[in-house]
């Protein structure tokens, strides 16, 4: 995995990013307002069926799914901690249901319709003279591109760890994927720079 | 292609990377050979302004680097020393389409300007690649295509033959034998240089020969021993 992007042709590759996005919002909202395990429930297999539709395959899923799954599970476990079982089913499959869409969604849209699109819905703001619309829709775009990177590079450290034979801890493992990643990251501003990509109004 | 270096130095730290230079550059291609830490790069980043001089001053087609920096870079297109990293977005022509937008040209214009300069690299098969899934090479020919699409008066390349095997090797200094940009080349591959106008030897922070490439060549050789 190493572009969150998937290449298809599943209906929701067909359908436009603008659609995509706000469709992605609606569900957002919506998942919120259901606070019973039954229609959640639901929720959660339609976006699984959705997410199924693109093709990926079990094995695969798995592996892109699996980081922020896990998260969701802490977060569903700390709830069960704290409050009821029901609590904690209803977080874990709201929240599941989001991941999952929002993945069918990266999994489906480039880069470059993300950063036009989100250009887009930023001017607005841009009119208001809060920001640059063109920043904010790169910006976003550069997270996506770099979601993938920084998992690689955590991976390489921890192959890295384990031809030298030494045990992967937080700290060795944390302290060089943070400097690489800011070395790389020192490099792309200066590539944006060079490119004069930021030189747009 | 006019540059100009006014005494113009480079420090980082404290440390005088590049001693005060005064320069002017104006043959169509040009290679910079040196050792590793010689400031080669570090000189090449003062052109396009990536590097402001600490003292001095650089202008470039007679605009000052620091002063007029977006204009410098308008005028430069830059290749990294490695292109790995100047492919900002993942799929090939998503990224050439990126480095047009400052140009506000409608959907269609920039998909032909995209596929126009895809095609002058004769790598349209590339289009829809993703960029980590080239082979060195090929790599390294986007990151041309890339730059290029801008339209540049003056393409500076950082060891564009670096990590790249015979066949490729052979391939990146025939497209830039055929380029007919104005050309800036850093390289260790001495022969990708050796018939350029005129070639400049950094040592230590200090332009240490300037001139035909043969003679720069000899004295690099010497250095080196
Ligand atoms: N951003 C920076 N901060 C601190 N020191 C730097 C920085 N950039 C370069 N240097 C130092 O400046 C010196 C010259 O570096 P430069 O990259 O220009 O060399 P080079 O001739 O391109 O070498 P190479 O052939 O290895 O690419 C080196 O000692 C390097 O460590
Ligand atoms: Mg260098």
């Amino acid at each position: 995995m190493k572009t969150l992007y998937v290449e298809g042709d599943s209906v929701l590759h067909r359908l436009p990013p603008r659609v995509k996005l706000l469709g992605l919002a609606a569900a957002g909202i919506a998942l919120f307002f259901f606070r019973s395990i039954p229609p959640l429930a639901v929720a959660a297999l339609i976006s699984a069926a959705i997410y199924a539709s693109l093709g990926i395959g079990l094995r695969h899923s798995l592996a892109r799914l699996r980081p922020i799954f896990l998260t969701i599970a802490v977060v569903a476990l700390f709830t069960l901690l704290v409050g009821s079982a029901e609590e904690a089913a209803t977080v874990l499959l709201r929240l599941t249901s989001l991941m999952l869409l929002a993945a069918a969604v990266t999994a489906t849209t480039g880069i470059g319709d993300f950063i036009d699109e989100i250009t887009l819905a930023a001017r607005p703001l841009e009119r208001l003279g809060l920001v640059k619309a063109a920043d904010i829709g790169l910006s976003i775009g550069l997270v996506i591109r770099f979601v993938p990177e920084i998992l690689d590079r955590y991976r390489a450290i921890k192959d890295a760890h384990r031809a030298r034979g030494l045990k992967p801890r937080i700290l060795t493992l944390a302290v060089p994927l943070i400097i690489l990643t800011l070395k790389n990251a020192d490099e792309i501003a200066a590539a944006i720079d060079a490119r004069g990509i930021r030189a747009q109004k | 292609m006019d540059i100009r270096f006014e005494e113009a130095e480079a420090r980082f730290e404290g440390r005088t990377v590049l001693h005060p230079l005064t320069l002017s550059l104006s043959e169509r291609r040009i290679g910079i050979i040196g050792l590793n830490g010689s400031g080669k790069t570090t000189f090449a980043r003062m052109i396009n302004g990536l590097v402001a001089p600490s003292a001095g001053y650089v202008v470039v087609n007679g605009f000052d680097t620091v002063q007029h920096g977006e204009k410098v870079r308008a005028e430069t297109g830059f290749i990294f020393q490695n292109p790995q990293n100047q492919i900002i977005l993942p799929i090939l022509k998503e990224d050439i389409a990126l480095g047009l937008k400052s140009r506000k040209l409608s959907r269609q214009e920039s998909d032909a300007a995209v596929d126009a300069v895809l095609d002058r690299f004769g790598i349209g098969h590339l289009a829809a690649r993703r960029a980590h899934e080239l082979s060195g090479g090929e790599l390294q020919l986007a990151a041309l295509a890339s730059v290029l699409a801008t339209e540049p008066d003056i393409l500076i390349m950082d060891e564009p033959t670096n990590q790249l095997d015979l066949k490729n090797r052979e391939l990146v200094r025939r497209t830039i034998e055929g380029l007919d940009e104005n050309i800036m080349v850093i390289s260790h591959d001495l022969e990708l240089v050796e018939d350029f106008d005129r070639m400049l030897l950094f040592h230590e922070g200090r332009l240490a020969a300037d001139g035909p490439p043969a003679d720069t060549i000899r004295l690099y050789r010497e250095l080196a021993r």
